[in-house]
């Protein structure tokens, strides 16, 4: 069985925008506009639709998102229990290595 | 260009799916380079990824009552998909440069033979036979056989079909 280390990395290119979609939806669900602006807010970085939509598919088909009734034209998302066991297990992980990195800085 | 007119790359599931929500989204401001290249490989992963055929095709599913005998064939195959690995990647592409150039040298021998239009067919029949042929080694490795050859099987005829019937 895989590590959940792992799981995100499956992603392959779509890994770091899935993570940036899990962790917008950790305070709430959100539609595919809203994602992008929190997102660009929080990181800096303005996903574009193909990469959206991209990460979104692929984070539906492992139901670590699910979609709710739209909303007009727009379709919040939100996230599944699983999706915040991914999430949680992730987020513990780059804690532990930035605190690895900033220990070695001092260090140094 | 409009984002609209990009959204027609997409399959026609992706498009059922995500097309009303996608436009709700990004369908203001001035449509610069760097999205549509986004948008373009996007489409191509659409094609392409069985995690988004899979939840694309679901919904179409869901949505025919599930009576889709030959959806769910395909979703079945979808969500058994294992690991492809590079060795698998490096036969696939030997089998499509192996067939490419079969086809490439009976399209000779029809030419030096005297029969042009079978040496049109040939090359029109050549890349999507040998994607079709390669489909066992990658995009459809680990499922059971029968799938296998009903689905590469039924398609290679009717591109072969296709071929002899328009000619080119």
């Amino acid at each position: 069985m895989k590590h959940r280390d792992d799981v995100l990395a499956d992603l392959g290119r779509f890994s770091e925008p899935a993570l940036y979609i899990l962790i917008s939806l950790a305070d709430g669900p959100k539609h595919g506009y809203a994602m992008t602006q929190d997102i660009e807010a929080v990181t800096g970085q303005k996903l574009g639709p193909g990469t959206l939509y991209g990460a979104i598919a692929r984070l539906e088909a492992r139901k670590w998102i699910e979609p709710l009734p739209a909303d007009d034209r727009r379709r919040p998302y939100r996230l599944t229990g699983a999706g915040l066991r991914v999430l949680r297990h992730r987020l513990q992980n780059l804690h532990a290595l930035a605190r690895v990195g900033r220990l070695r800085l001092a260090e140094g | 260009m409009s984002r609209a007119r990009l959204l027609r790359l997409y399959p026609r599931a992706w498009r059922d799916r995500y097309g009303q929500e996608f436009l709700a989204a990004f369908d203001t401001g001035p449509l610069g380079a760097q999205e549509v290249i986004d948008i373009v490989s996007g489409a191509i992963d659409a094609w392409l990824s069985s995690d988004v055929r899979q939840t694309t095709m679901a919904r179409h599913v869901i949505a025919a009552g599930g009576k889709s005998m030959a959806l769910k064939a395909i979703l079945a195959c979808e969500r058994k998909q294992p690991g492809v690995t590079i060795r698998d990647g490096l036969i696939g592409a030997g089998v499509m440069v192996g067939i490419a150039l079969l086809f490439k040298a009976v399209g000779l021998a029809a030419t030096r033979a005297g029969l042009p239009q079978a040496t049109a067919v040939l090359n029109g029949l050549a890349f999507p036979a040998e994607f079709t042929l390669s489909m066992p080694f990658w995009l459809m490795k680990g499922q059971p056989w029968k799938a296998q050859a009903a689905i590469v099987g039924t398609t290679f005829t009717v591109l072969v079909w296709i071929g002899l019937s328009t000619g080119h």
